[in-house]
């Protein structure tokens, strides 16, 4: 019986294997950012160890950092701490960093592929849920916790459960490829297979409705792969993979001999078996837009707010969860989506903050202007996703629609930075998490896609945009 | 091991709720704990008592792979928390820092436990006694591994060579 890719890349990173438990996996990368490394460090610190291989490290600022003029000072006290300790950390165990004012800065899934330090069928991990992100390029991407971040600085390695394969197939074509965009897939696919759906897989996705999106497109879909509950997803890569990666800053030297490699090693042979199946049907797809407190409430933008009672078929947590989900939204059932009114707009996260996000939206808002009761941000994923939008001059699109065009890093998306919804307050969020209090205390958060975000913050109330001329 | 219950009733309990985005900058696990669970329930730390378990639904610790998740609990005196499923970093983390008891159970222990049970866990039988009903009621026992993990304190203790 043939391997699936995820084997494929396990078997190759094996050190050691037991006959029964986990096995001891090399890391080829590591990503650190400053929220969830100093106290590995101070662990490294207290039992004397080195990191072994600080070349195999990679560090940003992303989480905390304020998007506002950046040669201002940062206000907020902890968070200047939290990322003069990165600094100091990075300084003292010789790790490269991409600070505040670097060029390179950005939100670490951003940053890591179009630098060309994701590669294919290697390991990266993070102290970030959405490391998944790099599997868009065939790489097995895990988001891990501090102590393991700890572990994997002292020993580049990871003792790892198997997790087991699960295909997701997407068939078919969309219909209208600027209105329905990965972020309306990757969303359907949780509302289907649910928010635990995933949990001990790892997700390949696989067909049509995948082979036809661009690299930055796969992102946004492997990137919401923790929201299903998945270890990681990835997709084979192919020869969009390679031609993204091509003469990016760090790409080896070899790459031309590595594609070679991959080309030959990096897929699903024919006949491996996959322990889960989906499949999903673009045909009819609509965009998405989540109504309640978890990734997996979400419905079509022509549907109306659903009842609770259309969750009683299940246990009786699915119906009070939903309940308890639209008291917070402050949503009446019956509701038609296009109905709700929104305060704010946010277009960015590892999600969708990448140059084709930027231009997609701004195809929706050019010569127009946002809702005068809506306050709208665009914050660029990176420094080079910025510094290329505004050679293009997309910033003045955005600022003449009256956004606020921002400095890179993770913004609205966690509510642990200057950028926040403030209590009661209603978004439309290109972001990747809908719960509770996720941008701020009391924020009610709509997960949508970059143009759903921009023709909302127009109309002030979602739009189905496939009924705009997006072309 | 003994303690009381405290019972979310709710699936899909998030690393968000446990403990929000803001706090992530605090470094000192005291003050971090005092802000346990309130995105969920702003009474949390003042009733909650040392050696106090919690008890939910499906895939709880699901979303961010925070740390200071387990961390805030466990600081908050939180001992283990049962539910019916959990999410794999929030599990792994608990286990890694030793920081509390992630511990499945089954439906009729979710059903049947409510708020304030004084409940004896015995993870070497992989039994839950509930001393205030007087009933008892199966765990999904620690895979191999997970249990030298605990039994160990933590991953920085054990010692895999020694297998």
């Amino acid at each position: 019986m043939g391997n699936t890719l995820f084997e494929k890349i396990w078997d190759s990173h094996v050190v050691v294997e037991k006959q029964s438990g986990p096995s001891l996996i090399y890391v080829d990368r590591h990503l650190i950012h400053e929220v969830t490394s100093p106290q590995a460090f101070d662990g490294l610190r207290l039992n004397n160890r080195k990191v072994r291989r600080p070349d195999l490290t990679i560090a940003t600022m992303d989480h905390n950092v304020p998007t506002n003029d950046r040669s201002l000072p940062i206000l907020d006290q902890t968070s200047a701490i939290q990322i003069q300790t990165l600094e100091k950390n990075c300084k003292d165990f010789d790790i490269k960093l991409f600070d505040i004012n670097s060029s390179n800065q950005g939100i670490v899934h951003v940053i890591g592929p179009q630098l060309g330090i994701t590669l294919p069928g290697t390991t990266i991990v993070c102290g970030d849920s959405h490391t998944s992100t790099h599997g868009a390029f065939g790489a097995l991407a895990l988001g891990i916790g501090t102590s393991d971040v700890e572990h994997v600085l002292a020993s580049q390695t990871l003792w790892l459960e198997k997790p087991t394969p699960f295909e997701i197939r997407v068939e078919g074509k969309r219909k209208n490829p600027h209105a329905v965009t990965a972020k309306d897939i990757i969303l359907s696919i949780i509302k289907h297979i649910g928010t635990g759906g995933g949990t001990g897989t790892v997700i390949e996705y696989r067909g049509e409705g995948i082979t036809d999106l661009s690299m930055e497109q796969r992102m946004t879909i492997c990137n919401m792969s923790i929201e299903a509950g998945a270890r990681a997803g990835l997709i084979a890569p192919d020869e969009k993979t390679y031609d993204y990666l091509r003469d990016r800053k760090y790409t080896p030297e070899n790459y031309e001999s590595l594609v070679d490699s991959w080309q030959d090693n990096l897929k699903t042979d024919n006949d491996a078996k996959f322990e889960k199946q989906f499949v999903l049907h673009l045909d009819d797809i609509a965009p998405q837009v989540s109504w309640g407190t978890n990734p997996g409430m979400t419905c079509d933008v022509t549907d109306s707010v659903p009842s609770p009672d259309e969750f009683s078929k299940g246990d009786s947590n699915q119906k009070k969860g939903a309940e308890k989900a639209l008291a917070y939204m402050d949503l009446k059932p019956g509701t038609p989506i296009e109905d709700i009114k929104i305060d704010r707009v946010f277009i960015g996260s590892c999600t969708n903050a990448r140059l084709e996000d930027l231009i997609e939206a701004s195809k929706v808002i050019k010569g127009q202007k946002i809702s005068s009761h809506v306050r709208a941000m665009i914050v660029p994923g990176s420094q080079m996703v910025k510094q290329q939008a505004e050679e293009m001059g997309i910033d003045k699109i955005f600022i003449d629609a009256n956004f606020e065009w921002r400095e890179s890093g993770c913004s609205m998306c966690l509510g642990m930075n200057p950028d926040i919804l403030y209590p009661g307050e209603r978004c439309a969020s290109t972001s990747n998490r809908n719960f509770e209090g996720r941008q701020g205390t009391g924020g009610r958060t709509h997960l949508v896609s970059p143009v759903m975000a921009a023709a909302a913050a127009i109309q002030g109330h979602f739009v189905d945009v496939r009924k705009m001329d997006l072309s | 091991m003994k303690g009381n219950i405290i019972k979310y009733a709710q699936d899909n309990i998030d690393t968000d709720v446990i403990i929000p985005g803001q706090y992530l900058k605090i470094h000192d696990y005291v003050e971090l704990a005092t802000h346990a669970m309130e995105g969920l329930d702003p009474d949390f730390h003042s009733k909650v008592k040392e050696g106090d378990f919690i008890l939910s639904g499906k895939n709880f610790g699901c979303g961010s792979s925070r740390e200071h998740a387990p961390i805030a609990l466990s600081n908050s005196g939180i001992k283990a928390v049962l539910a019916l499923s959990f999410a794999r970093i929030f599990y792994r983390n608990a286990v890694d820092g030793a920081f509390l008891l992630p511990i499945e159970v089954e439906q009729d222990a979710y059903d049947a436990i409510s708020e304030g049970d004084e409940i004896d866990i015995d993870i070497s039988t992989n039994k839950i006694k509930n001393i205030t009903k007087n009933q008892t009621y199966k765990m999904k026992p620690f895979s191999e591994i997970i249990g030298k993990i605990i039994s160990a304190g933590g991953l920085f203790k054990y010692k895999p060579d020694q297998d």
